[in-house]
This record gives C-alpha cells, sequence and structure tokens, in this order.
C-alpha cells in the first residue's frame, strides 16, 4: 500500500528564545515493511544536521538556533510503501539486544492489578499468548480521548480506567516484560478511518518473539499491526521516543505547540 | 578566557570595591558622630549615609527609627542587607570561588581569608565600640587583595577585567554620591554654598577620603562648589574622581582590544565619554545642570556596560 | 585486625623512624601543627560539601598527620593489580558496547548486562575514540592481611580523591620537610600532567590540531568542586560549566571572551544523566544540549564516555575475574571480596539469613550511602533492610564483614589505630597507562568503624610509596 504523510508541527513563543535546540526523531523506519518512496523534512527557522544512525536504526536530525524570534515549524513530508508480514518488522538495521527491553521503566511499571490481568500464564504458544496479553491490555481500560497526559504511566491509566493509545501501549509492555517478553513503545502514523481516528501520532508495541523477531501488537485496536501502520522510532516507553525534542536556554516565556497531520492512502494507479 | 570567567573576575572586583565604598562612607558618619554638636543634628547626616548608599528604603522596611547603632549594623552585617559590606564580601568570593584558577593562590586566599574573617567581627550582639577596629580591618583587607593583585597577578586579560570591575563600579559610587548630596541631601538648592551645603561637602569628601587630597590639590581655600565638582569628576590627581575611573576604564578596555586584536564599541563608547569629560569645565556642568550631567552619565556608563556584556560576557560569535 | 605498622609491640621496618618520629613529637608541637593543617587546608580551600536535609554547607575533610606507607614491593603488587583491572575494564566496556563476546561466550549472564540500568543503549555501536571508554579509574583497595591486597570496589565513572592525594602530601611536605628529607618517598605531584597527557592521546576522530582539553563541573556547589578546579589549574585547562558551552551544527563550542572556540576534549565531571538534556534527562540545567550528538559525530570526545558506569556496577563486580580472564588472558592479580547478589534466589536467602554477619550494599550506591553493616546495625535496621531485601532484590548485594588494617592517628597524647582503605588513580590512555605511585589513603576517624567515606566522617592522610 502506498501511504504519505502530511506532518507539520508549530512552536510559538510569547518573547525571544536565546537559544533553541531542537533533536527530530520523525524519519519514518527503512525496512522491509516500509520503503521509503520520498520523504521531505523542514524546517521553518535553522538547518537540518543529520546524526549518525543510532542502534535502534533511528535517522535523527538536529537543528541549532540562536535568537529565534519567528515561530519554529517542522513539516515532514513522505511516501511510503508499505507491506504486511503478518505484523513481523523485518529488515531493520539495528543492533540492540532485544533483552534490554525486559526491563520494566518508570512508565511501564506493574501493579496488581496489571498483574492480575492475565490469569491464564500458559506460555506454549509464544504468538497466541502475546495476542492474549494484547487483548487483555486492550480490555484494561476504556478509550476517552484527552484523558492521559505524557507524565501518565500504566499505573496511572489502569486506576483510572481510561487512556489513549500511549497508556493501552504502556500496559501491553508492562504485561509482556512481566511474562518474560522484550517489548517495547513504538510510535508512528496509522491510515485510520474508524471512529476513535486520532487527528495524531499513534503508538503500538513490539513485542519480540523468539523465532520471528519483533512483532507489531496495536492494543488501542486489539490487534497486529498491518500495512496502514508507519513506523517511525521506538524505546522502553513514551518518554524515550518523542518526534520532536527541542531545549531552550535562558528562556522565561511561554510555549504554544499546534500540530497538523493528514494521513492519506495513494489510490493505485 | 571563558567569557564566564571575565565575567566573574569583574564581578568579584565590583564587590571588592563595593565592600570598601561602604566602609568609607561608615566612617564618615563615625567622624561626624565625633564632631560635637553640629548645627543640624547628627540624625540628619546618619540619615544622608543611607541615602548616599542608596539603602534608605531597604533599611526603613527593617527598622522602623534613625539610629545610629542600627544603621551601623545595617550597613555592615544585618543579613537583610544585601548590600550589606558582610553581603559584598560574600558576593565577592562566591564570584571568585567560580573562577577559583583564573587568580593566584594568593589572591584567592587573601580574598577567602576575608570572607571567614568577617564572621570575627559579626558578634552576636553589635557593639558599636568595635567600628573603628571593624572598619580599619576591612579597608586593610581590601588594600591587601589589591596589592596582592599587582604583586601576584599575571598582567594578562583576567586582570583587565578585575581592573574594570574596580573602576565601573568607583566612578558608579562617586557619580551617585554627588547625585546625592545635591539632589537628595540639601533641602533646596537655596542652601547651596551654605554652610550647611559646606559641611556635607567636606563629609563627602571624607567618603571619598578625598578630603586631605583636596586640600592639597586647591590649597586651604574654602570649600566650594565648583572646585568639588572639578575635583571629583574632573580631577585626574585624586584617585576616586569620575575621570580617573573612566582614564582607567579605558586604559584597560584599550589594552584588551589590543590582547584580542580586534576594537569594538565598548571601548570606542568609553573613549568618547572619555573624551567629553576632558573638553568638559565645572562651569559647564553647572550650566548644565549637575544632577542632568550625573544621571547622564550614570546612564551611558549603564551602555557601556551592555557592551562590554555583549563583547566579552556573552561569548557568542555574530 | 591486621595492624600495618605494629607487629604486635613492634614497628614494622617501614615504619620504624616515623614511630620515632611521631613518639619524640611533643604534645604542643603536635596541637599547633594541627592547627596550622588545618588552617593550610582553609586557606586554599580544599573543602568539601555534604549534603543532607539541613544544610549543604562547606566543612574541611579532616586530615590525620600520621602517613601511611607503603614498601615498594607491595606497591609493585598494587600497581599490577589495578592496571590489569583498568585493562580490563575497558575491553569489557568495549565489547559490551558493539559484540558482546563476553555474554556470548557465556561467562556473564545476559540479564546482568542488557536488565541493568546502567548499560545505555543510546551508547550500544557508538565509535569511541581509540576504544577508551573510561580512563580514568580510581580502585578502592583494602587489606585483612599480611599476605594481601584484595578490591573493594572500582570507579570508573568520575572517581574523586585525587586532589587530596596530592595536596595532603603538599601540606605535609609544609609542615614537616624534615621528613621528607630522611625518607626516600615516591614525588605524586606529576598526576596533573600524566592526567593532561593521558586525554590528550584520546582526542576525537575530528580534530585535526592540538587538541583543546576542558573540565566540566557541576558547579560550585558539587561535593567535590575544589577538586575540579585544582585539576583545571594543576593542568592548565579551562575549568567550565554547561552554560559555557555550546553546540552548533552538532560541533561543541566554549564562549569565550574572543567568541566561540571549539573544544575537543571534555573530562565530564557530571552523571551521564546530566550532560546533555536532548538525549537524556531533559529536566538537566547543569548539561549541554546537543553535546552527545556532538559526540556521537565525532567532534569531541566525552571522558569517561556515556555508559562506563556498567563496569563498576556491584552486580559486574563479582564476575571481574571471570571479565579479566576473557579480555586479558591472564590470572587475576588482586583478589576480589566474596559477593553475594540477592538477585539471584539461592544468595538472597544466604543473606536473609547471615544479615548480621555482612555488609549489604545497594547496586548502584555509592559513597556509603543505603549501607548495612550487619554486625552493629540495630534490630529495627536490619528489619528495615530484610524488609528491602525482599522486596526488590535486584537491588541488594552483600559481603562479608571485612577486619580492614589498621594505621594509627593522632589521638589526643597518643596514637590509636583505625581503619583505612586505599584509592590509587590508573590512568588509561591511546597506548598509554600511568598510575603515580600513591592514591588516597581514607581512614575511619570514629573507633572500630569501618565507613572511610568523607561524607561519612571519615578522614584522610598522606600515603607515601616507598623508593626502596
Amino acid at each position: 500500500m502506498i501511504i504519505k504523510i502530511n506532518y507539520k508541527t508549530t512552536y510559538k513563543f510569547t518573547s525571544h528564545v536565546p537559544r533553541l535546540v531542537q533533536s527530530l526523531n520523525i524519519y519514518p523506519t527503512e525496512c522491509k515493511n516500509q520503503k521509503l518512496i520520498d520523504c521531505d523534512i523542514r524546517a521553518s527557522q535553522g538547518k537540518l544536521e543529520e546524526n549518525p544512525v543510532d542502534a535502534l536504526g533511528h535517522k535523527t536530525f538536529n537543528i541549532y538556533i540562536k535568537n529565534l524570534v519567528e515561530p519554529q515549524t517542522i513539516t515532514m513530508k513522505s511516501t511510503v510503501e508499505t507491506k504486511d508480514y503478518s505484523g513481523v518488522l523485518k529488515g531493520l538495521n539495528e543492533s540492540v539486544h532485544p533483552s534490554c527491553f525486559l526491563r520494566q521503566s518508570n512508565l511501564t511499571k506493574p501493579n496488581t492489578k496489571i498483574i492480575n490481568l492475565v490469569k491464564n500464564t500458559n506460555k506454549k504458544d509464544s504468538v497466541e499468548f502475546c495476542h492474549r496479553l494484547n487483548n487483555a491490555a486492550a480490555d484494561s481500560i476504556m478509550y476517552l480521548s484527552g484523558s492521559t497526559n505524557i507524565f501518565t504511566s500504566a499505573i496511572n491509566a489502569i486506576e483510572q480506567g481510561s487512556g489513549v493509545c500511549q497508556d493501552f501501549s504502556h500496559i501491553l509492555i508492562s504485561l509482556a516484560r512481566l511474562h518474560n517478553f522484550p517489548a517495547r513503545y513504538v510510535n508512528g502514523f496509522l491510515l485510520d478511518d474508524s471512529e476513535i481516528a486520532e487527528n495524531d501520532t499513534h503508538a503500538w508495541v513490539e513485542i519480540y518473539i523468539n523465532n520471528l523477531g519483533w512483532v507489531g501488537f496495536d492494543p488501542c485496536h486489539k490487534r497486529c499491526i498491518n500495512d496502514t501502520y508507519i513506523r517511525v522510532g521506538c524505546g522502553y516507553d513514551f518518554s524515550y521516543t518523542p518526534m520532536i525534542k527541542g531545549v531552550k536556554s535562558n528562556y522565561n516565556g511561554e510555549e504554544y505547540m499546534s500540530k497538523e497531520l493528514v494521513v492519506q492512502a495513494q489510490s493505485s494507479q | 578566557m571563558l567569557s564566564r570567567t571575565a565575567e566573574n573576575l569583574y564581578w568579584t572586583a565590583r564587590y571588592i570595591e563595593r565592600a570598601d565604598s561602604i566602609a568609607r562612607l561608615l566612617e564618615v558618619a563615625y567622624r561626624i558622630h565625633l564632631i560635637p554638636n553640629t548645627s543640624e543634628g547628627y540624625l540628619n547626616e546618619w540619615e544622608s549615609i543611607l541615602s548616599a548608599a542608596g539603602i534608605k528604603e531597604s533599611y526603613l522596611n527593617n527598622y522602623k527609627e534613625i539610629s545610629k547603632n542600627k544603621i551601623e549594623y545595617f550597613l555592615l552585617f544585618d543579613p537583610n542587607n544585601s548590600s550589606s559590606v558582610k553581603a559584598c564580601i560574600e558576593s565577592a568570593r562566591n564570584n571568585l570561588k567560580m573562577v577559583r584558577t583564573a587568580v593566584t593562590l594568593e589572591v584567592w586566599n587573601t580574598v577567602n581569608t576575608w570572607y571567614h574573617e568577617i564572621d570575627k567581627y559579626d558578634t552576636e550582639k553589635y557593639d558599636t565600640k568595635n567600628l573603628p577596629m571593624t572598619l580599619d580591618w576591612i579597608k586593610k583587607q581590601v588594600n591587601l587583595i589589591k596589592g596582592t593583585i599587582n604583586n601576584t597577578q599575571l598582567i594578562n586579560d583576567g586582570f583587565d577585567f578585575i581592573y574594570l570591575g574596580i573602576f565601573y563600579e568607583r566612578a558608579d559610587f562617586t557619580a551617585r554620591i554627588i547625585d546625592v548630596k545635591y539632589y537628595i541631601l540639601l533641602p533646596s538648592s537655596s542652601y547651596v554654598g551654605t554652610q550647611v551645603d559646606n559641611f556635607q561637602w567636606s563629609i563627602m569628601l571624607r567618603s571619598v577620603s578625598a578630603y586631605r587630597g583636596f586640600k592639597w590639590a586647591y590649597g586651604n581655600s574654602q570649600i566650594d562648589y565648583t572646585k568639588i565638582i572639578d575635583f571629583l569628576i574632573l580631577s585626574e590627581l585624586c584617585p576616586r574622581s569620575i575621570f580617573y575611573a573612566l582614564d582607567k576604564i579605558q586604559h584597560h578596555l584599550g589594552r584588551l582590544t589590543k590582547f584580542y586584536k580586534s576594537d569594538n564599541k565598548a571601548h570606542r563608547n568609553i573613549k568618547a565619554i572619555h573624551r567629553g569629560l576632558i573638553n568638559s569645565s565645572a562651569d559647564e556642568i553647572i550650566e548644565f545642570g549637575l544632577h542632568e550631567f550625573l544621571t547622564k552619565f550614570i546612564d551611558d556608563m549603564s551602555t557601556t556596560y551592555s557592551d562590554l556584556e555583549e563583547v566579552y560576557f556573552l561569548g557568542i560569535d555574530k | 585486625m591486621y595492624n600495618e605498622v605494629f607487629d604486635k609491640k613492634t614497628p614494622r621496618k617501614a615504619y620504624q623512624d616515623i614511630i620515632t618520629w611521631a613518639n619524640s613529637l611533643p604534645y604542643n608541637t603536635l596541637i599547633k601543627k594541627k592547627a596550622e593543617a588545618e588552617n593550610l587546608f582553609k586557606k586554599i580551600g580544599i573543602t568539601f560539601s555534604v549534603y543532607n536535609n539541613f544544610d549543604s554547607s562547606e566543612r574541611l575533610i579532616p586530615f590525620d598527620m600520621f602517613p601511611r606507607i607503603i614498601t615498594k614491593l607491595e606497591w609493585l603488587e598494587i600497581q599490577d593489580g589495578v592496571t590489569q583491572r583498568a585493562l580490563a575494564i575497558n575491553a569489557f566496556l568495549r565489547d559490551i558496547y558493539n559484540k558482546c563476546e563476553i555474554v556470548k561466550a557465556k561467562k556473564i549472564p545476559a540479564d546482568l548486562i542488557y536488565m541493568n540500568p546502567a548499560y545505555e543503549i543510546k551508547m550500544v555501536g557508538v565509535k569511541v575514540p581509540h576504544n577508551i571508554y573510561s580512563p580514568i579509574i580510581g580502585t578502592d583497595i583494602i587489606r585483612t592481611d599480611i599476605k594481601s591486597f584484595k578490591v573493594l570496589e572500582d570507579n570508573c565513572r568520575t572517581p574523586s580523591g585525587v586532589s587530596y592525594m596530592i595536596e595532603n602530601r603538599e601540606i605535609m611536605m609544609r609542615m614537616f620537610p624534615e621528613l621528607f628529607e630522611k625518607n626516600n618517598i615516591e614525588p605524586v605531584e606529576n598526576y596533573s600532567s600524566y592526567l593532561n597527557d593521558t586525554l590528550k592521546s584520546l582526542a576525537p576522530k575530528k580534530c585535526d590540531n592540538d587538541p583543546k582539553i576542558v573540565i566540566l563541573t557541576p558547579g560550585p556547589l558539587n561535593s567535590a568542586y575544589y577538586e575540579h578546579s585544582y585539576l583545571a589549574d594543576t593542568m592548565g585547562v579551562e575549568l567550565v560549566q554547561g552554560s559555557d558551552l555550546i553546540v552548533e551544527k552538532n560541533i561543541t563550542y566554549m564562549r569565550t571572551t574572543q567568541g566561540m572556540q571549539k573544544v575537543d576534549i571534555i573530562y565530564r565531571r557530571i552523571d551521564d544523566d546530566f550532560i546533555d538534556p536532548i538525549s537524556f534527562n531533559e529536566n538537566s540545567v547543569i548539561g549541554v544540549p546537543g553535546l552527545f550528538h556532538s559526540y556521537k559525530s565525532g567532534y569531541v570526545n566525552i571522558c569517561s564516555a556515556p555508559g562506563s558506569g556498567i563496569a563498576d556496577d556491584k552486580a559486574i563486580y563479582a564476575y571481574m575475574p571471570e571479565i579479566i580472564r576473557f579480555y586479558l588472558g591472564e590470572e587475576p592479580k588482586l583478589s576480589g571480596i566474596k559477593t553475594w547478589r540477592c538477585s539471584k534466589t539461592a544468595d538472597k536467602n544466604y543473606v536473609l539469613n547471615h544479615l548480621d554477619k555482612l555488609v549489604v550494599k545497594e547496586v548502584h550506591g555509592s559513597g556509603g550511602y543505603g549501607m548495612l553493616i550487619g554486625n552493629s546495625a540495630s534490630k529495627s535496621k536490619l528489619n528495615v533492610f530484610k524488609k528491602k531485601i525482599s522486596n526488590n532484590p535486584n537491588n541488594y548485594i552483600a559481603q562479608p564483614i571485612l577486619d580492614l588494617s589498621s594505621v594509627p592517628i593522632f589521638k589526643n597524647k597518643s596514637l590509636s589505630p583505625r581503619h583505612v582503605d586505599l584509592r590509587p588513580f590508573t590512568l588509561i590512555g591511546n597506548r598509554k597507562r600511568k598510575l603515580v605511585p600513591g592514591g588516597l589513603t581514607r581512614v575511619a576517624l570514629k573507633e572500630g568503624s569501618l565507613v572511610v567515606n568523607s561524607s561519612q566522617g571519615g578522614g584522610v592522610k598522606d600515603t607515601w610509596v616507598l623508593k626502596n
């Protein structure tokens, strides 16, 4: 499937920013599941510096700006040809050992409620078991847009009983790690025309299954990922995978951010 | 040199100079106290010391009455006074600690000792009897520090930044004290030239340690307005005059431009102010208005400080 | 307890002169010298900050004038042992951030590396200049008997204490010059120039000039600030804070009175998490935004490399003999101490049942905080630790309570033995190894106490390595 993404984030500042350093992790993953036909990343202020690709395969860019007055707009336009391998991630050049993703992080620590989500712990069939975890995570909370924020942990979400894709993902990661499956947080884009379509980036989970490799599960939609998903970055949890991270120096004013995102299928001609 | 190092050296020196100025002000107050029965009564003069140090408001926020004892304590040690001598010493030492390696061990030792020993004088209950001894000690330490700087520091860019700090503070202090004298202390301009006026002048001269100097420079003639302005603003003989401070600032900025092989607006603007002073006379200043002249001078100096900051303390290429 | 100075009642050979000297010192001279020493420390500004809930004021580190003496033979044993460890640690770090052969060879459990919070996945595959991850290693060494020295702990992030090693000597030489005329004592003042050479040999790829070195400090409130400024001063390099550095186009610069100047090597005394708010803890205000990308791009070297801390992890410590054998093909020259890892059920059970005979440490703790010494702890403290260990066994290791050797301190009118340890500092550069003959001797000032950390009431001594 060919998917077009048009992503735009704008930062506005109430006064002049002496220094701003931004790091962009918005370049879609290059692997067998995703072929990048084109990808254009731009910043309205400052020049993009390409960083060496990291061990998780992220191609990132830094921007260094001084005396910023105008708003900063970051755009990423890309056309990606996707292919589904039953949710299995293929051909990503990465060198971090999967076991690193066994360690629970701050946002994924389990509590008894999470531990009790899965009663049947028969792991004979790993794939089947992971689906069971995914379903458990999917049913653990209600989808409620805006009910959580960037600091919400798996425990917070399960306690309040609602959340968004990020929270479903944290609960699934927590469960998978609990049962000794390496699991990581993935963010990206989703071609989505369902009711719960978010006009925003999406998040899901990759679980490492021996002999298969990393397999993508979307607890928010209670399914494995397919060719409507575009993968961008991964990490221990949400806090490790921001698409744009910025640090301002000597700035006391406010910052306002706005996002626009269009994900469309290109009709095959 | 790191920009922060330059900035810290500059502020260390300013605080050392400021501590010295406040100690000298206090000494003036002490002398007044010894002179029996002036026509205006001493409380007025004590109040004037607070005005001159620019902390009258802050004092009145802490104490209801003007009292000699309390003023002394306030200016020397009071933790509620962020520009007490003790606070200045602490700021000087903390600024220097950040750049400990930019000065010789001997310079650091003198400043650090000053900081550690001030506590000996800050006794549990303030005793006014100790004032002369305390002031002597503070001034002695300042002279020791300055002497140590002169004798042990490498005469490099750091040395220039130290001296810029000393003379920016001195120019500012002298300008402020003259301004306070005329704008605040005298009840009205009709008092100019009266006994009150002259008495206040002699105090001011003492506060900048220039009383003797004045007598030497102008003979034992009566203190008068024009001569004083000439002496405190334009004289190249008086080490506390504005001109002398400007001359030194220009000298050290000039050295820096040579050292770094690039001229800049801080240096150019100081040269302009310096030239302006050379071409002024006391009469012209009086005609222009002393207060107006000083206000403009203080403004100009603060502009050149911004230049200095931009050129040397920010450390970012344009 | 092994008494380093006395064999029963007779002084050992190396100490004979010094005992005679100490006994001949009149009490009032002693008092006077002690005050003099304190005054010197205070004047020079050798203070350290103690963090607790009440204040973070500056204090003097207590200095005892009775020196600790190490014979040449003893020193050679220490020197070979710590150098070997330092080399093995660097080989280990290079391996676990690249091919992980030691794990594949099953010499160390995979979980211990991959699930370790000190294992920094951002460092995987990063090209580290000259493959030296940890150029400065402080090794804590203790002695329990006449035969051997043992390694208690490796410190390969940013070990401190080296300035005390040098200043203690300086002060002893000023106060008792006569001691140095008689005894043949190895000098220690070359450390700074060795450190400078070592760092200089570690220039990053994209540096074609004489490398510019800086020391990065968290600032004057840090407990080791004096040391940071001491080293910068004696090495002739700038002591910078995060705000003095800026990264532009992935190149690191410092802000100077002449504008931006490129920096090539950073000896950082800031923890990993704080060096760069873009790549690590975004709340860090003492770091430099973009620094890690500058590092990865080969414009600047950060010493020690981020992620080096895993090598001095107390759980990894137990595997040091394996690590040495695996990378160097040699037997360890210094032995370690039996360590129970509470993450293993059998070990945990043993520890819980023998708590009163063990020292329990937090895996990632340092400075003697979060530590339990079983035989001197109260019942309630033992219970607290029992609970802590049961709740979070991975976070604890235990070791036997070791009877550290003793060297006397001047106490009132006599000498009184106190427990000591030793921290020498090994420097590993590009094809260079240097070790100053000496180290920091820390001494527990409280009678019977085994805790030598300065933050916990420990003091320091001058340490003499004899030339022959």
